[in-house]
């Protein structure tokens, strides 16, 4: 699904950094605020955020979802473009709420906020048209894309900025398209058979010798690593503003 | 024994009356999904799709009478007003019998039954009750052979379709009876014939 | 909240099943790519052409419906309507009884499996003979079909050979043509003893009324011109509102089914046998089902009435592909099966709730079905009538969410979690007894725990925050 966005106006942007990195990935969301600002944005990252609420949507409680939302309408409530550090949870924004919102006296404003809700790769590449991002990083990179971005620009955005960058080799994944099993909750509601689709998903991976495992979600990352590590191997993952940035150090 | 018509139209009615917008039926050309590869091509062209079919082309009666002997299969079925046209020409070794006797169905090695129409795009015999002289000619045996006009070929699948009389039982046969069902190996011949064949008369 | 129990019965399966599931899966997968990419520029467009044109037929089926009934009627065939997979039992039945018959001939149907009707003829007394090799196999095993297209996508040669030895049709060969052979010349008899055959439809024009009939292996061919009744059973959803239709929907469920461009046989049988055929059914009944399906269509359900039973789904879900058919317990399996059983389901939508779970949202079926059906959102609207239903056992292995929501919605709070998380690092989570933690940390490990040091950062970084 490709949303239909406004186009970007001005150089203001508002970051959510995604309870995930919230809780487990500062680098990440750090990383993001520094390709934003090297991309020129004057980057504000409410206090006030907290999640985007997909979790109650996938739970099926979405009063509980539509409450969630609300509080985001209202915290980044300004005008300016909201740019997101994971695909999924802008897909809650601008595909799953519209639809929980349906019938709701909101909506317009719901609608108003999917039009101006971009993942991060997609802002870049398609909001500001940068098809280049340069800079120097010497690795072998695997990309991940989640499913939540399946059939939107950010999985060609992602490969865009990758190849822009010298050294960067992408080794391809074979079954990349076979989702890893995370699922949010279906991690733990059918663990069995999560971890199943999640080892076929890491030897997948691990068959290509990447140097790094990149995305532009670190929830189904968590989860690789996370099977990963326990069968005692390394799998080294990294957002793609992580990689962003690094290739960059050393340049101005 | 009464019937749930009323109550199942009735209930459809309710159901569809909550709709606000009702899809309207599409737009598009019968033959859409004919591949772009596929569309054009004569006799020539059937001939090759007919083979890629699975269905052995046979250009003359003589040559089927070497298919028959070939196989070993003299003894089978015809359609009785195929033959008069084709016993001499088959050779006296052939046997042709030409009404199917249920209690000796094993004993027919071959049936001979007329297709009424090709279908080009997809190598495509059609049979029709009319035409077929006994349904179980045309399949309980182990070959099957289709005559056909060539000249009564459609392009495609589409206007095979859309030209449909009201003939009760159409088939379209596109090759000879498979099945990949145990370990998704391709067997052929299962009930249906495991030999197809086209003789174009 | 507990473990949800297809996951539990994915993990009792043995690896040859798997394997077998996985294999047949892959295949089904690559070859309708392979055939799908080779024919069409396109193939998105045609499924979204083909989604419209089975919405369309489902919007107006009242008119569609009784186009067919008249059609049907005018060619000689006799047609009833079953509100109930129980009225179409007993409509069967009757006419079975009437016909005088022992043996029934049958073809693949699952509206069939719907009334579990093999079994019934059997208790009534009937020797009902499933000629789908597949579903012969099935049969002879007293199981289930696992898979919409291939009954037996769970089984390998062996374990079908030894299906047959334990049947009856010879010794143990596990040679699929000898396997194939035995059950051609078993069946041979059958079809001429059956005085009745019973089969689906693919699809039923409501301009001719006729009914396609899409095999392979030519069992329905041999069926019908074996008996002297041919009865048809199809749910209501089968009816399209055209012939020119035909030539689309069969050439999307082909090469979504098997990738094939045609399957050997497809029948277009208008009403019985015409006057000079000598075999072939002088008597020929109609069946349309609706069990349940008249209240799903109209409603945001709908679209899953659209499917056309190609299977594709199934064969690239990731889910059913680890846990196989049977874990879906119902009728159908796989991403459809998690929509249509539910909905369907006799003994009402908690029977079958609990499937809407067994799922990732990853889109992968949404991607391959011919007809342009939204399965993840249906399957989270199916999740999301569970909570407002209170359904117990659609919500089985769900947390409850009001808690998150409520720290959602309290950034102050939300923040002080972020902070005291941090406490995590020195609790030994995998020794907590919680299902939850087991099922995360049995084998998985968790990243430390990071909570509030990206707005930390942002403090000192004299990034513009609000508070």
């Amino acid at each position: 699904m490709v949303p239909e966005r406004d186009p970007v106006k001005g150089t203001r942007v508002q970051m959510m950094m995604t309870c995930l990195c919230d809780a487990f990935f500062d680098d990440a969301a750090h990383a993001a605020w520094m390709c934003l600002q090297r991309a020129g944005r004057e980057v504000v990252c409410p206090d006030g955020q907290t999640c985007c609420g997909q979790a109650a949507y996938t739970a099926g409680d979405w009063p509980a979802f539509r409450q969630v939302v609300r509080h985001v309408s209202r915290v980044f409530a300004d005008p300016a473009p909201i740019v997101v550090a994971s695909g999924s949870c802008a897909a809650a924004l601008f595909h799953e709420a519209p639809m929980a919102f349906e019938g709701e006296p909101d909506l317009p404003a719901i609608q108003a906020l999917a039009r101006r809700t971009w993942e991060l790769t997609d802002f870049l590449v398609n909001g500001l048209g940068m098809d280049r991002w340069g800079g120097r990083l010497d690795a072998r990179i695997a990309i991940h894309n989640a499913c939540h971005t399946r059939g939107t620009p950010t999985i060609g955005a992602v490969r865009t900025l990758l190849k822009s960058i010298d050294g960067v080799e992408l080794a391809e994944v074979p079954d990349s398209d076979i989702c890893c099993g995370f699922g949010g909750v279906f991690s733990v509601s059918h663990p069995h058979i999560s971890t199943g689709m999640g080892r076929d998903k890491v030897a997948n991976v691990l068959s290509v010798s990447p140097d790094c495992i990149v995305s532009a979600d670190m929830s189904c990352l968590m989860h690789q690593r996370g099977i990963a590590e326990h069968q005692g191997q390394s799998y080294p993952v990294r957002h793609i503003a992580q990689v962003l940035r690094d290739a960059n150090r050393g340049l101005a | 024994m009464t019937d749930d018509r009323e109550a199942m139209f009735a209930r459809l009615r309710e159901s569809l009356g909550r709709l606000n917008v009702r899809t309207a039926y599409p737009d598009f050309a019968a033959d859409i999904a004919t591949p772009k590869a596929r569309r054009g091509g004569g006799p020539e062209v059937f001939r090759q799709r007919l083979e890629a079919a699975n269905t052995r082309v046979v250009e003359s009666v003589p040559a089927l009478g070497e298919l028959l002997r070939d196989r070993d299969t003299r003894h089978g079925y015809c359609d009785p007003s195929l033959a008069t046209i084709l016993g001499p020409a088959l050779g006296d070794d052939i046997e042709l019998l030409t009404t199917f006797d249920r209690e000796r169905m094993d004993e027919y090695t071959f049936g001979i039954t007329r297709a009424s129409a090709g279908i080009v795009e997809t190598g495509t015999l059609i049979l029709k009750d009319r035409d077929t002289s006994d349904r179980l000619g045309a399949l309980a045996p182990w070959i099957h052979i289709a005559c056909l006009n060539p000249d009564r070929l459609y392009a495609t699948l589409a206007e095979a379709i859309i030209d449909l009389d009201d003939d009760p039982n159409v088939i379209l046969v596109s090759g000879h009876s498979q099945t990949a069902d145990v370990e998704g190996i391709m067997i052929h011949g299962v009930h249906g014939p495991g030999e197809q064949v086209c003789l174009f008369l | 909240m507990s473990r949800q129990a297809l996951d539990v019965f994915a993990s009792t399966l043995d690896e040859s099943v798997l394997q077998a599931i996985e294999v047949g899966a892959r295949s089904g997968v690559d070859k309708r790519l392979a055939t799908l990419t080779e024919d069409y520029e396109d193939p998105d467009m045609l499924r979204r052409l083909a989604g419209r044109l089975r919405q369309h037929a489902l919007d107006h089926l009242d008119e569609y419906l009784a186009n067919a009934e008249q059609r049907l009627t005018e060619n000689g065939a006799r047609v009833h309507f079953a509100g109930t997979t129980g009225r179409a039992r007993d409509i069967i039945l009757e006419i079975l009884r009437r016909s005088g018959t022992r043996v029934v001939t049958k073809s693949k149907s699952m509206a069939s499996e719907e009334l579990d009707l093999t079994r019934v003829l059997q208790a009534r007394g009937f020797e009902p003979l499933e000629t789908d090799l597949g579903e012969f196999v099935v049969q002879l095993d007293d199981d289930h079909p696992s898979h919409i297209v291939k009954p037996i996508i769970h089984k390998n040669r062996r374990d079908v050979a030894r299906s047959f030895e334990r049947g009856g049709l010879g010794d143990y060969d596990d040679d699929p043509e000898t396997i194939t052979r035995r059950a051609r010349a078993f069946m041979r008899s059958k079809f001429l003893e059956a005085r009745a055959t019973i089969t689906g439809a693919n699809f039923i024009s409501a301009e001719s009324g006729r009914i396609a009939l899409v095999t392979n292996e030519g069992n329905a061919r041999f069926g019908q011109a074996g008996a002297d009744i041919h009865i048809v059973l199809a749910g209501i959803d089968k009816v399209i509102p055209r012939d020119r239709d035909l030539a689309l929907l069969l050439s999307l469920l082909i090469r979504s089914a098997t990738g094939q461009r045609m399957t050997s046989y497809i029948e277009l049988v208008a009403g019985p046998r015409s006057a000079d055929q000598p075999s072939g059914p002088r008597e020929m009944h109609v069946i349309f089902m609706d069990a349940n399906r008249s209240a799903i269509v109209g409603s945001e359900m709908a679209p899953i009435l659209r499917c056309i039973r190609c299977g594709a789904c199934m064969n690239t879900c990731p889910v059913y592909r680890k846990s196989s058919g049977h874990a879906y317990r119902g009728v159908y399996p796989g991403p459809m099966g998690t929509v249509l059983g539910p909905l369907l389901a006799e003994g009402g939508f908690g029977e079958l709730s609990d499937l809407a779970r067994a799922s990732t949202l990853c889109g992968a079926c949404a991607d391959v079905c011919p007809v342009d059906i939204p399965l993840p959102e249906l399957i989270a609207r199916l999740r999301e009538r569970s909570v407002r239903e209170h359904v117990k056992q659609g919500q089985q292995g769900v947390p409850a969410m009001g808690l998150y929501a409520l720290l959602a919605g309290h950034p102050r709070l939300w923040r002080l979690v972020m902070r005291l998380g941090r406490l995590l690092d020195w609790v030994p989570l995998r020794k907590l007894p919680a299902q939850l933690s087991r099922a995360w940390f049995d084998t998985r490990t968790l990243p430390r725990w990071r909570g509030g040091r990206f707005r930390r950062w942002l403090r000192g970084a004299g990034g513009d925050n609000h508070d």
